[in-house]
């Protein structure tokens, strides 16, 4: 075959590639939110006869789901706050700090990023009944902290170090003093990331399940560990209603970081693992 | 303004160290009210150290800094009463452009309404009137450049430091905004130092200039004095251009010169060096000091020196004309102003003339 | 610097979070994998004789089968992420317009962004046992609750998450490669394919690198995704942790399984970041 031949049949594969992955990429979402309003009562072949909003009644009428929704809300909000507080900091006394060991020491507050959840989750479990710990909500409140909190102290780490520090000096020599100068500049300046910080937190914490698992009890859970063992027990189609409800944050979300942040710059920051 | 006796800063002795590097080495200056400074000097050679050390972002490890007669040890910079002007501006990018001029005033607890007229007075004085609600983001280099002054000049500082304020701009909006910002310091009558690598903005901006190398003091003058008379020979290289000529001196003559013999055995009319002879000494001579003639010139009269050469290059800069003449001191540059076309082509054998008193003698690096 | 010390009190908070919920925890977990199992207890009691049993158990086959399973698995997955982000991403900052590559950008951050449950749920219910692939996936002869078909159910579920993460890692690394260079590959005489393959491909590498240590060290942690999409008959380390808790209460097994894992997880970190470092870092 020519070099031309190879050539466009390289393009055309590509193509393909392209194509079939995205539809790999769409399709269950798209056949999620279908069923999710489906009216018949039983899961059969697409696409529905006829659409109703029966399984988002179903899903608010199960108290089940509703104690998770609730404890999942009460939790991403505790916990994001606090991670939100200590990652400011950090990343503040990070960045003004200079010292031996400082980039070690920030490897070390971001390593629960690379420890897998569940040996997280797991350690947590073990260290909080040997302390004594056996409140529900206080060991799920430990654990989304510590998943939350790297992402917070990364996400401000990045915007602090991009602020000129002339600015501060600027502010300094106009007459602020070390605290207004803060105040006045370097916050406002990174509040981009402190944003940007506070969403990743938060979608973290409600979407985690593998550190919730080992920490939840009988009466305290969030809604994905509910999700999870109903989802095992049988297959009832409110999951699916709950799932385009899950879809919906998260576009609300994306739009949030995309408003108040721009999204290159949210990938610039690392929205990685 | 004229400078008059008051001192605004007083830098005794003051010795700056990073690690095992020295960035300031015993530094010895004094500005006076109404005068304008600048500390020219290559990159590294302490004019920043300099400047951070009176705006308070670095403590010296000795000596004395004192700004009105006020000694600002373990002062910090919001206490000095100083301006910067940054050299990339360092405007808030979160403010308006009216916010950025009214930051000081607001931590000197002005109150509003005299503010609004603070901030109104100055962007007129940098003619960005009605750019209040602007964002720094949208505005040119050179408008940021005026905000960066307004907000600095808005205070009322009695010092006013200016951090290679034109470096960021390009070329032809430097020499626009020189003028501007020289007639803007001078109609304020505020006390500046100007911190520089560009020896033109040094010029054309200071009453008074402090070359600086490696973290010492080369020479204090005049401009007219730091280019006409370099008391060192990084001084002379640093500043303009210059020919150079090596030799020993080889004693007074009958007519009040002093003779240099060249190494390479040419014999140079030069004025009296000062110190008595011996050692090596270099000669450097500006290259519009010399004049060139042709090839059959002689000398005229006493302290004249002619030297033989064939033209290797014209290089026409627009206003003068560029003469590269190789002879046997090597390679010599003239400038002539360009008033009807160049007078000589490459190859042309001349002689260049020049007056023992437009030398200036150094004793030789090193020696 | 002087000033910056009046600041380090700031890293106290942090310091106490994450010693209290992270290292002294792991701390403990390393001590709990040497403790004897003595069954019918949260953890093992603070006397029980120490011992290496529970490390010497995972050398077993029937133990090895799982980590081996989890990294083949693992492996094919983020391969296959990289095969197909890579066309992706140069297709989108390539051939898109400024406009529509926004969009792209965005639609890959959502997906990115969507809860692994909730992708992990679309999947079981779009490609599951009972989902309406199933008449034509009985009709080419393929069964749903096959372990093969199971298999690549899990590494798809690993792909969803593992396409999106790596083509918004690698457009900024094909965004970096002048594409003048391969213009003048071509102008010299190559043919387009390989002025791609002797110069765009190697100049990506490190992007290429680091999105398949983000997808690896994703997958080989992964617990949602083959817990619901492996049904119990594909079983990755993560699961096999929380079973030996959940289902017969083996705290030290658990933890030397933890230990494990967290080492292995680490070290394909350093020893990928170390090769990515040594390699473009002079």
């Amino acid at each position: 075959m020519s070099g031309r031949g190879l050539d466009n049949g390289f393009r055309l594969l590509g193509l393909l590639m392209i194509g079939v992955i995205v539809c790999f990429l769409l399709t269950p979402i798209a056949v999620t939110v279908t069923m999710a309003f489906d009216a018949r009562a039983y899961l059969g072949p697409l696409p529905p006869p006829a659409l109703s909003f029966r399984w988002f009644e179903q899903f608010f009428s199960d108290d089940y789901f509703l104690r998770g929704l609730s404890t999942s809300i009460q939790l991403a909000v505790a916990s994001v706050s606090v991670s939100l507080c200590v990652g400011v900091a950090t990343a503040f006394a990070l960045d003004r700090a200079s010292f031996l060991g400082k980039e070690a020491l920030i490897s070390l507050f971001l390593s629960p990023l690379i420890v897998p959840p569940v040996v997280t989750g797991f350690a947590l479990l073990l260290f909080l009944s040997h302390m004594g710990l056996v409140y529900g909500f206080a060991r799920l409140f430990c654990g989304h902290i510590i998943i939350t909190v790297p992402y917070t102290i990364r996400a401000t780490l990045a915007s602090v170090a991009g602020i000129d520090r002339s600015l501060t000096e600027a502010a300094l020599i106009l007459g602020a003093t070390d605290r207004r100068a803060f105040w006045d500049v370097t916050f406002p300046l990174a509040r981009t990331g402190i944003v940007s910080g506070a969403i990743f937190a938060f979608a973290v914490s409600m979407d985690d399940v593998a550190v919730s698992i080992m920490l939840t009890d009988a009466k305290t859970y969030t809604l994905p560990i509910a999700l999870i063992s109903s989802m095992r027990a049988n297959f009832d189609l409110s999951i699916a209603a709950a799932s385009v409800m899950l879809m919906l944050v998260t576009l609300a979300l994306i739009l949030i970081l995309d408003k108040f942040v721009g999204l290159n710059r949210v990938i610039g920051q690392g929205v990685f693992r | 303004m004229q400078p008059s006796s008051e001192t605004v800063i007083e830098f005794r002795n003051v010795i700056k160290r990073f690690g095992a590097t020295t960035a300031v080495d015993g530094v010895t200056f004094t500005v006076g009210a109404g005068e304008t400074v600048s500390l020219l000097g290559p990159s590294g050679c302490g004019k920043t150290t300099t400047l951070r050390l009176i705006s308070g972002f670095e403590d010296p490890e000795e000596g004395i800094i004192e700004i009105a007669g006020e000694s600002m040890v373990g002062k910090r910079p919001y206490e000095r009463n100083v301006g910067l002007l940054f050299q990339h501006y360092a405007l808030f990018p979160h403010m308006t452009v009216a916010e950025n001029v009214a930051y000081g005033l607001k931590h000197r607890r002005w109150p509003k309404a005299e503010i609004a007229d603070r901030v109104g007075e100055m962007l007129r004085l940098v003619q960005l009137k009605g750019f209040e609600d602007r964002s720094p983001g949208q505005m040119s280099g050179g408008q940021q450049q005026r905000v960066a002054l307004a907000r600095v000049l808005a205070t009322r500082p009695k010092l006013v430091l200016l951090d290679e304020p034109l470096s960021a701009l390009d070329a032809k909006l430097r020499e626009e905004l020189r003028l501007e910002l020289k007639q803007i310091l001078t109609s304020v009558g505020s006390t500046t130092i100007v911190v520089t690598h560009d020896q033109n903005e040094a010029m054309s901006l200071a009453d008074r200039i402090i070359v600086m190398n490696r973290g010492r003091i080369e020479q204090q003058g005049t401009p007219d004095e730091i280019y006409m008379k370099p008391r060192t020979a990084f001084v002379a290289a640093f500043i303009g251009r210059t020919n150079w000529f090596h030799g020993r001196i080889a004693g007074a003559s009958d007519d009040g010169f002093f003779r240099l013999t060249t190494d390479a055995g040419t014999s140079l009319a030069i004025p009296d060096p000062g110190v008595a002879g011996g050692g090596k000494w270099s000669v450097c001579i500006r290259p519009e000091r010399m004049a060139v003639t042709g090839p059959d010139a002689k000398i005229g009269r006493s302290g004249d020196n002619l030297l033989p050469g064939k033209v290797v290059d014209v290089v026409n800069m627009g206003a003068e004309f560029q003469y590269i003449v190789d002879g046997a001191e090597g390679r010599v540059m003239v400038v002539e102003a360009n008033r009807e076309g160049p007078r000589l082509r490459t190859g042309d054998r001349v002689s260049l003339l020049f007056r023992a008193e437009d030398c200036v003698v150094l004793p030789q690096d090193g020696a | 610097m002087k000033r910056g010390r009046d600041s380090l009190p700031l890293l106290l908070p942090a310091v106490a979070v994450f010693l209290g919920f992270f290292f002294l925890p792991l701390g403990g977990l390393f001590v709990e994998s040497f403790r004897l199992y003595l069954p019918g207890r949260i953890g093992s009691a603070a006397e029980a004789p120490l011992t290496l049993a529970n490390y010497a158990e995972l050398l077993t086959p029937a133990f090895a089968q799982f980590f081996f399973e989890t990294m083949r698995i693992s492996l094919l997955a983020s391969l296959a992420g990289l095969v197909f982000a890579f066309p992706l991403a140069y297709w989108i900052t390539r051939s898109l317009s400024a406009r529509w590559r926004a969009i792209a950008v965005g639609f890959f951050v959502t997906l990115m962004f969507l809860s692994v449950l909730v992708r992990t749920y679309a999947l079981e219910l779009t490609f599951g046992a009972a989902g309406p692939l199933r008449p034509i996936l009985l009709s080419l002869g393929i069964s749903p609750n096959g372990r093969g078909y199971i298999e690549i159910l899990v590494g798809a579920g690993l792909l969803h998450y593992i396409v999106p993460m790596a083509t918004l890692t690698l457009l900024g690394t094909i965004q970096n490669v002048d594409p003048r260079l391969v213009d003048a590959a071509q102008a010299l005489g190559a043919p387009g394919w390989k002025a791609h393959l002797t110069i765009t491909l190697p100049l990506c590498m490190r992007g290429l690198l680091a999105a398949f240590l983000f997808a690896f060290t994703f997958s080989i942690s992964a617990f949602v995704i083959p817990m619901i999409l492996g049904k119990g008959r594909v079983l990755f380390i993560s699961n096999l942790i929380y079973n030996r808790f959940s289902e017969i209460a083996d705290y030290p097994s658990g933890a030397a399984i933890s230990i494990v894992l967290f080492v292995v997880a680490l070290a394909i970190v350093y020893v990928m970041s170390r090769q990515v470092n040594k390699r473009w870092n002079s």
